[in-house]
């Protein structure tokens, strides 16, 4: 029978974006806590793009910067280059050329840090928003260039703590990965969990994961991240094991667990307003205490 | 114990058919690795990847942990694979020593990448031409002992130009005798095309060459289509191809030919035209979807549903009757005479016909001997 054209290759041609984060400050911790340092993290980074590469000859590989104020892509291995003889040739060119991008980044960023002074050294989590919306962009001009295009997915190589303030903009930007069906994986190299990466991958049907041991992360990301799409479906991969659905509030950026929902535009706030902000609906008169109280016992049954 | 002769569908299957020492010997090039390993099935790629720097063996039993009950059977063919491939032997990679490049001072006007695909697409006909290259390819290489070449090295020098880049030319002083020979036969079969310069001479590998390894289908290496098919029969061409116009004169109407355009209507009595020449509705049908027009390749279905039923349904029509050489038994002794000889017919599967209430059968001509024989026993 005639078989149906689509448009994405059936096998495992995959375009990996992926995002590293540069945060000069989750960098300089880590160096004094552990003995993992950029370099090693890069080199562990670059072998894994090398074998995306390798794997398939129509695959791509794109990489952001997530930088602190900035984001900007790094390398795009179907960007159009002189024409090498040999592959083994092209792989030092693919390193030189993403390690020269990458301090360029480097000192813009650091520059945009300086002029926008100390408010962004309060906080020093790294631009995931930008980052993920240049991939998701990156994506939906691969969508709609009209040839066969590989099968999307984004991979977060993320360590920074969440930014409570990008959380509507990250939202933004899982939910529209949701729609275009491109699954978001993350893997933390920082500390602590992000709750932020946890649904992003958890909505979008990614692989969350925060290796125990970064001296092995080429294994990890050779094991996990390097599965293309297709294989998915037949293997064994990390399951989330707990994800932290708290969401930010719209007024003060803050992270909370319960709090007060619009019931017209459903934006979040930590306090009782009289109006919401988001779309100007006039809240009811309802006092709030009695409200939060009445909440509060209500929780206690389900939450034992 | 009888010789299974095992028919490669595609290159690797080929390479995986090779004795054993000659594959190790072929793993010492890093470019059949890297072909190898781009030939597996993707469950196979990611085992490997994965267990690169893994020293200790590793269990059967553990790695059929990694999958999910679905997805057990793909685990086993992707095992098989690399068993066969002896892959899971092979863990070194060295370097090699790429090809001399051609100078970029020489002044020599280089096809553009256009150009080569047209040359490299020029001589191939309706089917899929990845699948009609290897068909030939597979030929080649199982004749090369009679000419004397050893295939272990004819398949290692195709995987090697397989990662030749695209419309670069290479010097061909490079090359040892059998090579130039092989590449020489290449070039008539467009994989690569040779430069005359003034003093020495150069190949340029055409994307032919370089899909050669991956065997990849059109569609994942696409060619732009030129055919709209329209649901009253009719055909537009856009091309100014030759070739294309006398593919289309197979199973068309060719009414009328400008510059750049080529009308024609499919007919029965064109295709039926086609059908006597050998050519089938299939063959047809999907040569009219690969090469539909990028404005029609965006529907689906990209030729329209009407007419691939009606040439279906016209090749079947073909079909319909079917004559067969046969005789005609009748007037038997007995119910008893009947029934065994409608039994031994049967048996034989010459029986084509029978009628037992007026003892009557039709027996295919074949047995007649055999029949007659075995009435004269039963008098």
């Amino acid at each position: 029978m005639a078989s149906v054209p689509s448009k994405l290759y059936s096998d495992d041609v995959s375009l990996v974006v992926v995002l590293l984060d540069t945060n000069p400050f989750l960098w300089t911790a880590t160096a004094t806590a552990t003995t993992f340092t950029f370099p090693e993290f890069l080199a562990h980074v670059l072998s894994f793009l090398n074998s995306i590469i390798l794997l398939n000859q129509l695959n791509q590989v794109v990489v952001i910067a997530t930088g602190l104020n900035s984001c900007d892509y790094i390398f795009d291995s179907s960007a159009p280059s002189k024409v090498e003889p040999f592959e083994s040739a092209r792989m030092p060119l693919l390193y030189s050329r993403v390690l020269r991008r990458l301090e360029d980044f480097l000192g813009s960023d650091e520059r945009s840090e300086r002029s926008n002074g100390a408010a962004a050294a309060a906080a020093p989590s790294s631009l995931l928003s930008g980052s993920l919306s240049l991939a998701l962009c990156y994506i939906q001009r691969v969508f709609r260039s009209g040839a066969l295009h590989p099968q999307p997915r984004i991979l977060c190589l993320q360590g920074s703590p969440d930014g409570p303030e990008q959380y509507v903009a990250v939202m933004n930007a899982i939910f529209s990965a949701q729609r275009s069906m491109v699954p978001i994986d993350s893997c933390v190299i920082g500390a602590q969990h992000s709750a932020f990466l946890q649904q992003a991958s958890y909505i979008t049907g990614g692989v969350y994961l925060k290796p125990p041991m970064l001296d092995g992360l080429f294994q990890y990301l050779s094991t996990i991240f390097a599965t293309d799409l297709h294989s998915r479906s037949f293997l064994q991969l990390p399951k989330p094991v707990g994800v932290d659905f708290r969401a930010s509030c719209f007024c003060h950026k803050k992270t909370i667990d319960m709090g007060y929902i619009c019931s017209v535009c459903l934006s979040i706030f930590c306090k009782h307003h009289k109006k919401c902000s988001t779309c100007g609906s006039v809240f009811g008169q309802a006092n709030p205490e009695a409200a939060a109280a009445a909440t509060d016992r209500k929780r206690k049954a389900p939450e034992v | 114990m009888p010789q299974v002769r095992i028919i490669a569908k595609n290159f690797m299957d080929m390479v995986a058919a090779l004795p054993e020492l000659k594959l190790d010997k072929l793993y010492e090039n890093t470019f059949i690795c890297e072909a190898v390993l781009r030939s597996l099935p993707p469950l196979a790629k990611k085992y490997v990847l994965q267990l690169l720097f893994i020293d200790a063996p590793v269990t059967a039993k553990s790695m059929e942990e990694w999958v999910l009950a679905d997805g057990l059977s793909k685990h086993r063919v992707a095992i098989d694979r690399l068993i066969q491939l002896r892959v899971f032997l092979e863990t070194t990679e060295s370097g090699a020593l790429p090809r001399e490049p051609m100078p970029s001072n020489i002044t020599v006007r280089l096809p553009t990448l256009e150009e080569l695909d047209v040359y490299a697409l020029e001589q191939w006909e309706l089917m899929d031409t990845n699948a009609q290259l290897w068909y030939i390819m597979r030929e080649y290489i199982s004749n090369s002992e009679d000419r004397g070449e050893d295939p272990a090295d004819l398949i290692s020098f195709l995987l090697e130009l397989s990662f030749h880049a695209t419309g670069q030319a290479y010097n061909l002083n490079t090359l040892i005798d059998v090579q130039m020979h092989t590449l020489k036969d290449l070039a008539d079969l467009g994989l690569v095309k040779l430069q005359q310069g003034r003093k020495e001479s150069w190949f340029i590998p055409t994307k032919l060459a370089t899909n050669l390894s991956m065997s990849l289908t059109d569609s994942s290496a696409r060619k732009e289509g030129f055919v709209v098919v329209e649901t009253n029969f009719r055909l537009y061409a856009y091309s100014t191809s030759k070739l294309h116009s006398e593919i289309l004169r197979l199973f068309a109407r060719v009414e009328y030919q400008l510059p750049n355009l080529i009308v024609g209507a499919i007919t029965k009595e064109s295709l039926y035209n086609a059908f006597e020449n050998g050519i089938t509705a299939e063959q047809i049908i999907s040569f009219l979807q690969q090469n539909a027009h990028p404005r029609v390749a965006e529907r689906t279905p990209s030729v329209p549903e009407n007419v691939t039923d009606q040439i279906r349904l016209w090749e079947t029509d073909l079909n319909r009757v079917e004559i067969t050489p046969a005789h005609f038994y009748d007037e038997f002794l007995s119910k008893d005479v009947f029934e065994g000889a409608s039994d031994y017919a049967r048996e034989n599967g010459g029986l084509l016909w029978e009628d037992s209430k007026k003892m009557r059968l039709v027996v295919n001509a074949e047995m007649h001997a055999q029949m007659r024989e075995y009435l004269r026993r039963q008098k």
